[in-house]
């Protein structure tokens, strides 16, 4: 049975380890303990004290609060409100839609025709970090690309309950 | 079964990772395997040490038998492992303008090459490898030639001198000159050479060598055509060095053979050939070629080859004597265009770890390996999970306290513990059925595979005889031939050295390939039919002065050459040539050159693919011509002795012991191999154990020990 020590997966948060190393572990067997130690590490990065009940994005998570609420939390301690709520629209949102806006990031030439796709940038309101990118027709709706059945996942995929206590 | 004089004859060494052995063989075709730790540094002292160690099994030194020995073979990882461990020469690349990023966007296939089925799949395991010249390194050209080898640019001369001077202002070693269709038109890539001499002479720099495409691997695919370039400069040159230095160290203890090395071929070259990237590639072909020879000797025209190491089982087929070769092998997935003996692997060895896959609760194999380590029946190898040894340990089918002679002892109840904890406890049966259910999920795997391959040659099992070899192939030969009703089943007593022995089988033989890509059609006339004649045989003629060249060097005159000229052809329009075999006596007659050549054709064709599925009316593609050309050399011979009754002397059997077997755990005769007699029958359930290797006779099966010390196991199918 596949197991790694914390350290391990600390590394592999971190991107630290090295390819053949990295490369055994995508081809074994997965770790059954892999969620419980992920979610141990990252609630040792964050600097806050909620309980990071899953990761959305490198400095994104849903958290349990103390008051029972389940909230979208970025690293930075900002808040979205209700896990099941479009946390994009909540954000400080940059918009690429010109030559000009695409150039600064894109050499001439290699870029999308912004009459055709524009760049969305949803940075942080608290400390401006980039929580997300996505490349849609102008026009295009801000949907909540990733909303996550996450009672069934606790309840029928991990046996637990839901809310989870605290840890 | 020494008693006579012994004169060594010839000297195979095999210089693996760890450890060089040597096989030596006397004039009776007696031979002793000899081992040593391998010395990186310097690989003539494990050399040396291990001829030294094979030479006190017969109680003689160093002096009173090299000066005997008629040939000598060498083989050995060190050019792998330094392409491997990115070790090789700074080397320069000069390509077209255009394709300077070659080596960082490889062949997409570079990025799974050696991967099992399931991370090829899933494209996050993809992974480029890192370039053996590094992108400041490799410069373009203006200038091109086209498919049909005609100068639609010309060559940019002042690009190339600028390239030279940038190139030697880094101080490579060498420079490597590979342009888009130089096998078409070596105009080009022969100019940059001469201009690069100019520039190195103005500048009062010493000559660096300068590596044509065109001149050492002049066929289709311009990547594959750089890559073993590359590797020529890269990783053969300086291994010349180091196989000098052994050819020296020979010459110092009396040694007057000339030393060479197996080259992918299928043939033996000098240490001094100038395509040396070839024997890089030569590793598992030794049985192959081994095979082969004992094919002519006993008379087997087709042999299936199967050996089982410690990480892969290897199949090849050998049919009306010959193996067959593929032209573009790879290694440390690296594509190559070089000719290579076609061998099929599968990642299933004797150390392959086993697990059960937590998800469906089914045994898994491999595709991973414990390799020299053996498994969790050895303690100090410090492995943890199963493997196919361990299982092996458990059934009492090998014997831990003898197991490589007794070198290292193994822990039975180590591996009883593991196999029970890992594999019986989650599937929730009894440890000996677990351990039996690996077992035959691996022969099932191994039967599959051989079976796939013959059958998908369009051939059958009936019309092969089953060779195995390798360390671990004589005690599984039985499981993975059950039900399979080859004509013979023949297990070489030495088969832990069978390889080694291969190597010391081979030809001496040089071979060329040329891309050629001429059509014949079916409305084309007599003067069409002419050139293309004239073509392909100024070709082999090409080719046949290269041969000689090579071999001028080890002072072999071409009145001692013989040739064996060949084409590759497909029907035009289809895809995959065949390597069609040609008389040298082609003499003046044109016409009857060509007939031979189609004739070949359709019936490599028909054998290949079928009778019916032949289709002349497309008309013929001749793709690329071949040249072997070979020299006769000692070669070593069977062992022959009488054949004496088929009741084993009693000194050869040893303390029985009970095998589990069928569900049942039932007493085995067990016997040393040494101690057998040619003629003796050995009926199952019996094991035959020597200090490398072990053989299962299963119960309702014999194996006799005929003349040449080879077992004929009986089929059991119907």
């Amino acid at each position: 049975m596949t197991v790694y020590d914390k350290a391990t997966i600390e590394e592999l948060y971190r991107g630290t380890l090295p390819w053949p190393q990295l490369k055994q572990m995508m081809s074994a067997f997965k770790d059954v303990e892999r969620f419980d130690t992920f979610l141990a590490v990252l609630q040792e990065q964050v600097p806050w004290d909620d309980q990071v009940l899953l990761p959305l994005g490198p400095k994104l998570f849903i958290v349990l609060k103390d008051d029972g609420s389940i909230v979208t939390k970025s690293m930075s301690g900002h808040e979205f409100g209700d896990y099941r709520e479009n946390w994009k629209l909540k954000a400080r949102i940059a918009v690429r839609d010109t030559d000009e806006k695409m150039q600064e990031i894109y050499p001439r030439w290699m870029h999308a025709d912004p009459a055709w796709m524009e760049l969305r940038e949803y940075y942080d309101p608290l400390d401006g970090s980039l929580l997300e990118v996505e490349a849609v027709p102008p026009g295009y709706p801000i949907v909540h690309s990733f909303e996550p059945y996450l009672e069934g996942f606790y309840t029928e995929w991990l046996g637990r309950e839901f809310p989870p206590k605290r840890a | 079964m020494l008693e006579k004089a012994l004169i060594p004859q010839i000297l195979a060494i095999d210089a693996g990772g760890t450890m060089t052995d040597t096989f030596l063989i006397d004039q009776d075709g007696n031979f002793v395997v000899g081992k040593a730790q391998t010395t990186p540094h310097d690989e003539s002292i494990g050399f040396i040490q291990s001829a030294k160690d094979a030479l006190n099994y017969w109680d003689l030194g160093l002096d009173a038998s090299f000066p005997h020995l008629k040939t000598g073979i060498y083989s050995g990882t060190a050019m792998l492992n330094r392409l491997l461990e990115r070790k090789g020469r700074e080397v320069g690349v000069i390509v077209s303008g255009g394709m300077e990023d070659y080596l960082r966007t490889e062949r997409a296939i570079q990025t799974y090459l050696g991967y099992p089925f399931s991370d090829r799949l899933h494209v996050i395991t993809h992974h480029h490898n890192e370039p053996l010249v590094p992108r400041e390194r490799i410069l373009g050209v203006r200038g091109r030639i086209d498919l049909f080898g005609r100068e639609i640019i010309p060559l940019y001369e002042g690009d190339v001198r600028d390239a030279v001077h940038r190139l030697v202002d880094h101080d490579v070693a060498s420079i490597v000159v590979c342009l888009l269709f130089s096998y078409k038109n070596k105009d080009h890539e022969r100019r940059v050479r001469e201009i690069g001499q100019e520039v190195m002479a103005e500048r009062g720099v010493a000559e660096k060598p300068i590596y044509l495409s065109s001149e050492l691997y002049p066929t289709r695919q311009d990547f594959p055509r750089l890559n073993s370039t590359i590797m020529e400069a890269y990783a053969a040159e300086p291994s010349r060095e180091t196989l000098q230095v052994v050819q020296e160290v020979c010459r110092q203890a009396g040694g007057r053979f000339e030393l060479r090395i197996m080259a992918s071929h299928g043939g033996t070259i000098s240490i001094n050939a100038r395509e040396l990237a070839r024997t890089m590639i030569s590793g598992p072909i030794g049985g192959v070629v081994g095979s082969k020879f004992l094919s002519e000797r006993i008379d087997v025209p087709n042999i299936a080859c199967t050996d089982i190491g410690g990480t892969s089982f290897d199949i090849a087929l050998i049919t009306d004597g010959e193996f067959s070769t593929k032209h573009a092998p790879d290694i440390g997935r690296i594509l190559l265009n070089m000719p290579m003996v076609r061998i099929d692997s599968v990642g299933s060895g004797t150390g392959s770890y086993v697990r059960v896959n937590p998800i469906t609760n089914r045994i898994e194999i491999g595709p991973d390996s414990a390799g020299a380590m053996i498994g969790v029946s050895w303690p100090e190898g410090g492995v943890e999970t199963v493997t196919i040894t361990d299982c092996n340990i458990v059934l009492g089918y090998l014997n831990p306290d003898y197991f490589l002679g007794g070198d290292i002892t193994l822990s039975r109840e180590r591996a009883i513990d593991a196999v029970r904890a890992q594999i019986a406890d989650p599937l929730g049966i009894d440890v000996y059925q677990a351990a039996a259910g690996v077992l035959e999920l691996f022969e099932d795997q191994l039967k599959n595979s051989l079976l796939g391959l013959i059958l998908g040659k369009g051939y059958t099992p009936e019309s092969y005889t089953l060779l195995c070899y390798g360390g671990g192939g004589p005690l599984h030969v039985a499981g993975y031939s059950q039900g399979l009703a080859f004509d013979d089943i023949l297990v070489p007593a030495w088969a832990p050295g069978f390889s080694a022995f291969g190597c010391a089988c081979g030809e001496y033989a040089y071979r060329y390939d040329k891309t050629l890509d001429m059509a014949l059609l079916p409305g084309d006339g007599a003067d069409k039919r002419r050139a293309v004649a004239e073509a392909i045989i100024a070709a082999w003629d090409e080719l046949k002065e290269q041969v000689n060249a090579e071999f001028k060097k080890s002072g072999v005159r071409p009145e001692a050459v013989s040739y064996r000229p060949a084409a590759r052809m497909l029907y035009y329009g289809q895809l995959n040539d065949l390597e069609v075999p040609v008389d040298d006596g082609y003499g003046s007659n044109l016409e009857k050159m060509l007939d031979g050549l189609y004739d070949g054709f359709e019936a490599e064709y028909g054998k290949m693919y079928g009778l019916a599925a032949r289709t002349p009316q497309f008309g013929y593609m001749v793709t690329a011509v071949v040249m072997t050309g070979s020299t006769p050399v000692e070669k070593p011979e069977l062992p022959n002795e009488a054949e004496e009754g088929p009741a084993p002397p009693t000194a050869a059997l040893k303390a029985g012991r009970n095998i589990y077997a069928d569900g049942q755990w039932v007493p085995a005769q067990i016997l040393d191999l040494q101690r057998l007699r040619p003629g003796n029958v050995i009926e199952g359930p019996a094991i035959v154990e020597s200090p490398a290797s072990t053989m299962l006779v299963p119960a309702g099966r014999t194996a006799r020990l005929d003349r040449h010390s080879i077992f004929h196991l009986t089929t059991d199918a119907a």
